[in-house]
C-alpha cells in the first residue's frame, strides 16, 4: 500500500461527512432564525395581544387589534392609499424604464453615453429619503419657491392631490433608474444572436420586442414587480417625512407603515396594535408576491422562455452551421 | 489540508461573530466602578435648554461626566425613541418631558419617585400646578425649572397706526375676550388694506381654547368634545375666510418671518407684517427676541428683516391660559439614581441655578468656559419664567430694565407673569392630550380652508383620535 493510497482513503472518509454544507449555511441560517424568524413570529404573538411600551404587563386579547383594525376608517384608507400611491408610480415607472432601457441597449441605436445618463437616472436613488422629502416640502410650502412662480399662491399640502401628486411623483423619481438598471441588465443578458436571426427573417421591432425581448425579460420583471410590491406596501419614509407624519392633508397620503408607526408612537405606545398592522401588511405581501410568481410562471417545460419558433429556428441555423 | 481547516476556522468565526451580537454586554458590569472613575449622568432631552443646566452641573460637579443627548421632537422622534428604550435596559439617567407627554409617564411605572425633594418645593414655592402635574397617587415623579402662563405679544408701532394707541392697558381692553379680538382683527385688516395680519397661523389661538375647556379630552376612557372645540374651529375658518392671518405653519419659516417683518407673500411679492403672536412666557426670549432681529438670507449673503426690539408689548390676551413646560425626571433603573436625583435637585430647586437662569447668567461666554466645543449660540438670556415663587419675588424688580424688557418697550413682562402664575390650574392636563391636540390640527386646518362641513371636521377628528388611541372610546 503506497503513502498516496493511504491518503485516497483519509480523503475519502472525510468527504463523506457532508455536515459541511450544514457548517457553512449554518451562520446564515442561525442569521435568518434569530433576526428574521423569530421576530416574524414575535410579531404574529403581539399582534394578539395588548402590549405597549408604557406598561410592564399585557395579556392576550384574541383578535381584537384585528377588529379595531377593520373598524377603522384610517385602516382602510391607508391600505386603499399604499395601492394607489404604489400603482401610480410603478406603472410609469416600469414603462419608462422599459422603454429607455430598450434605447439604450438597441444595437441598432448605438446611443452614445449610455452610461452618463444610467448615472444621472440612478442619482436620486442614492440621495436619503428624508432629504429628498423635506426637499420637496419646501419647494411646495406656502412661502416656497413653487407659489413664487405663479401669480396665485396654493397651499399644496393641503390638496389631497396634489399631495398624493407629489408622493407619487418622488417615488416614480427616485426609483426608475434603479428599475432602469435591472432592465438593462437583463436585456444585454439576452443573446444577440435571437435578434441578429429575427432581423435576417425580417421581424419587425415590435415583433423583436414582443417574442424575444419580453419572453426572456420575463424572471427580471417578475423580480422587479415582487420587490417593487414589496418595497410598495412598506412605503414609509417619504410620506412621512412630507407633511406631519399623519399623512395629513385628510390622511390622504397615510401608508400603512406610517400607520403602524403611529400605531407604535402613540402616547403608550401600542404596539400590539402596531404589530396587527405589521401582520396584516406582511400577509397581503406574500398573497400578492405568490400570486405574481403564480400567474407569471414559466409554461416552458424547457424553462429557457423563448418562444418556441425562434427556438426552432435556432436549431435550425446551428444545424445548418455544422 | 490546510485548506479545509481554514475554511473550518473561518466558519466557526462567522458563527461565533453572529452569536456574539446576542450577548448580552453583562462584562461592563462586572467590573464595579471604584470611586475615583467618574460617574456618568446620561441626559436625554429634546431642546438645548437643558443642556445649559448640564453644562452648569457640570462645573460644579467635576467628578461626574455629563453625557447629553439631544433628540427632536417635531414629530414625536423624542418620545419614540425614549419608549423604545425604556424597555431595553440601557436608558439614560435623566429624561426631559415636555408638558404635552410628561403625564404619561408620570403615571406609568418607569419614573423614580422623587418625593423626598417634596419638602424643598415647600421652602422654594414651586407652583402648585407643576407640582400636580409631576405627581401621580401622591408621589412627585418629575419638577420643571419654569412655569408658562400665557401672554400676548403685540407690535406696538402697528397698534398706534392702525388701533391708534399703543398703550398696554387700552390694547388689552379692545382685545379682552376672542370676538373682540376678531373685530380688531378686522380693524386692523381694513385699515393696513390687508397687508397685515392679526396673527400669523390659526394655530395660534388653538391653545387658548384647549385651556378654557370645562372638561377633559378623556372621561371614564370615552373621548369628550368641549364645546370649545366648536369655538376653535369657527374662529379658526373666519380667520383663514377673511385673511385674518398669514397663513403660515407654526415653528415654520412663514411663521417667524413675521417676527422680524421678513413675511412676503410669495405670489404677489408685497411686503406684510404680523401683528401679533400669543406665547407664553419662554415664547419671549426663545421665539420673540431671538427671531425679532434680521437674519441671513438663504445663500448667507445679505440680512433680511430689520430688528423689531422694543417694538413688542405684553399683555394678557384674550383668554388666560398657560402653554408648554418642560419637566425633568429620573428614571428608575438608572445606573445613577442619586446623581440624577442631584440634577434635578440642582436643575428645579436651587435658589441660586434658578436665579442665574432666569436673569441671564447662563451666557454662551459663561457655558464655553465650561465647554469650548458648545459653538456660539448655546446660551440662556434674561426672562425665562422659573417654577419658584420665591425666586420670582427675588429677581422680579431685576426685570425693570433688562434685555427682554428692553425689547418689550420697556415693560416688565415678569411683573404680569408674576401675577397670572399662581392662579394656573392644571387640572385638565391628561397623558393623551398632545395626542388628541394633533388629531385636531388636520381636520381643522383642513375645515378652515374651506373644506368640508362641520359634521365631517368633527367625524374626521373621531377617526384620527380613534387611530391614534386604540384605548380611547369615540361614538
Amino acid at each position: 500500500m503506497s503513502v498516496s493510497d493511504v491518503n485516497i482513503k483519509r480523503r475519502k472518509g472525510k468527504l463523506e461527512k457532508n455536515y459541511y454544507g450544514y457548517l457553512f449555511t449554518a451562520p446564515f441560517i442561525i442569521g435568518f432564525l434569530l433576526f428574521s424568524f423569530y421576530p416574524l413570529i414575535y410579531t404574529f404573538y403581539l399582534s394578539i395581544t395588548n402590549t405597549t411600551l408604557m406598561s410592564e404587563t399585557s395579556k392576550i386579547v384574541g383578535l381584537d387589534n384585528f377588529k379595531q383594525l377593520f373598524d377603522d376608517k384610517f385602516f382602510m384608507q391607508s391600505l386603499r392609499n399604499t395601492w394607489k400611491i404604489w400603482l401610480l408610480n410603478f406603472i410609469p415607472q416600469i414603462g419608462i424604464a422599459m422603454l429607455l432601457s430598450i434605447w439604450f441597449t438597441n444595437n441598432r441605436l448605438k446611443m452614445k453615453g449610455v452610461g452618463i445618463f444610467r448615472a444621472i437616472y440612478y442619482l436620486p436613488n442614492l440621495l436619503m429619503p428624508a432629504t429628498i422629502a423635506v426637499l420637496f416640502f419646501n419647494f411646495f410650502s406656502m412661502y416656497g419657491p413653487v407659489n413664487q412662480l405663479f401669480s396665485q399662491s396654493t397651499d399644496y399640502f393641503r390638496s389631497t392631490g396634489w399631495t398624493q401628486g407629489i408622493v407619487i411623483f418622488v417615488q416614480w423619481w427616485m426609483w426608475f433608474g434603479s428599475t432602469l438598471i435591472v432592465l438593462m441588465a437583463g436585456m444585454t443578458s439576452i443573446s444577440p444572436s435571437y435578434y441578429e436571426s429575427a432581423t435576417v427573417d425580417g421581424a419587425s421591432a415590435a415583433q423583436m420586442f414582443t417574442k424575444i425581448t419580453l419572453p426572456l425579460l420575463k424572471p427580471i420583471l417578475v423580480y422587479t414587480l415582487v420587490t417593487s410590491l414589496v418595497g410598495g406596501m412598506q412605503m414609509f419614509d417619504i410620506p412621512f417625512m412630507l407633511t406631519d407624519g399623519r399623512g395629513s392633508p385628510s390622511g390622504s397620503i397615510m401608508t400603512m407603515n406610517i400607520l403602524m408607526y403611529m400605531k407604535f408612537s402613540s402616547t403608550k405606545g401600542h404596539i400590539g396594535a402596531a404589530a396587527s398592522v405589521g401582520v396584516v401588511i406582511f400577509i397581503i405581501t406574500c398573497v400578492c408576491a405568490f400570486a405574481i410568481v403564480r400567474l407569471l410562471r414559466d409554461k416552458d417545460p424547457e424553462g429557457t422562455g423563448v418562444s418556441s419558433k425562434v427556438k426552432s429556428r435556432e436549431l435550425k441555423k446551428g444545424a445548418a452551421g455544422v | 489540508m490546510l485548506k479545509r481547516k481554514m475554511a473550518f476556522a473561518l466558519a466557526c468565526l462567522m458563527s461565533v461573530g453572529l452569536l456574539a451580537g446576542c450577548q448580552k454586554p453583562s462584562t461592563s458590569t462586572t467590573t464595579k466602578p471604584s470611586d475615583n472613575t467618574p460617574k456618568t449622568l446620561k441626559i436625554w432631552s429634546f431642546t438645548d435648554e437643558v443642556k445649559t443646566y448640564a453644562l452648569a452641573y457640570q462645573k460644579e460637579h467635576p467628578e461626574v461626566k455629563v453625557e447629553y443627548t439631544m433628540i427632536p421632537m417635531t414629530n414625536g422622534e423624542f418620545q419614540t425613541k425614549l419608549k423604545s428604550t425604556l424597555q431595553s435596559g440601557d436608558v439614560p439617567d435623566v429624561v426631559s418631558l415636555e408638558i404635552s407627554f410628561v403625564k404619561e409617564y408620570v403615571e406609568s411605572t418607569y419614573l423614580a419617585d422623587i418625593s423626598d425633594l417634596s419638602p424643598l418645593t415647600k421652602d422654594m414655592k414651586t407652583y402648585q400646578y407643576t407640582l400636580d402635574i409631576g405627581s401621580s397617587q401622591g408621589k412627585l415623579k418629575a419638577l420643571s425649572y419654569q412655569a408658562t402662563p400665557g401672554a400676548m405679544f403685540y407690535r406696538r408701532s402697528l397698534a398706534k397706526k392702525y388701533l391708534g394707541t399703543d398703550d398696554p392697558v387700552q390694547v388689552q381692553a379692545m382685545v379682552s375676550d376672542m370676538n373682540k379680538f376678531k373685530d380688531v382683527a378686522k380693524k386692523i385688516k381694513d385699515a393696513s388694506s390687508g397687508d397685515t395680519y392679526m396673527v400669523a397661523s390659526t394655530g395660534d389661538f388653538a391653545n387658548l381654547y384647549f385651556a378654557n375647556r370645562q372638561k377633559p379630552w378623556v372621561e371614564n376612557d370615552k373621548l369628550v368634545i368641549d364645546p370649545k372645540v366648536n369655538d376653535l374651529l369657527d374662529m379658526a375658518k373666519e380667520f383663514r375666510q377673511n385673511g385674518y392671518e398669514a397663513q403660515a405653519t407654526q415653528w415654520q419659516e412663514g411663521w417667524f418671518a413675521g417676527m422680524n417683518d421678513s413675511l412676503v407673500d410669495p405670489a404677489t411679492k408685497k411686503a406684510k407684517q404680523v401683528f401679533s403672536y400669543l406665547l407664553p412666557t419662554w415664547g419671549l426670549p426663545y421665539v420673540l427676541m431671538q427671531n425679532g432681529i434680521p437674519k441671513d438670507n438663504a445663500d448667507k449673503t445679505a440680512k433680511v428683516g430689520k430688528d423689531t426690539t422694543g417694538d413688542w408689548a405684553c399683555i394678557s390676551g384674550p383668554m388666560p391660559y398657560f402653554w408648554g413646560g418642560t419637566y425633568v425626571g429620573a428614571i428608575k433603573n438608572a445606573k445613577n439614581l442619586d446623581t440624577a436625583k442631584d440634577f434635578i435637585k440642582f436643575m428645579t430647586l436651587n435658589e441660586t441655578t434658578l436665579k442665574n437662569w432666569a436673569t441671564g447668567v447662563y451666557n454662551n461666554a459663561y457655558l464655553k468656559a465650561i465647554d469650548n466645543t458648545i459653538g456660539d449660540t448655546l446660551g440662556q438670556g434674561p426672562g425665562d419664567f422659573v417654577s419658584s415663587q420665591k425666586v420670582v419675588d427675588s429677581i422680579v424688580s431685576s426685570f425693570d430694565n433688562s434685555d427682554a424688557s428692553k425689547f418689550i418697550g420697556g415693560q416688565n413682562s415678569y411683573k404680569a407673569f408674576q401675577a397670572a402664575a399662581p392662579s394656573i390650574n392644571a387640572k385638565l392636563i391628561q397623558a393623551s392630550d398632545d395626542a388628541i391636540q394633533r388629531a385636531l390640527n388636520d381636520p381643522m386646518a383642513n375645515y378652515a380652508s374651506g373644506k368640508g362641513t362641520k359634521e365631517e371636521t368633527i367625524k374626521a377628528f373621531k377617526e384620527a383620535v380613534k387611530n391614534a388611541l386604540p384605548d380611547v372610546k369615540v361614538d
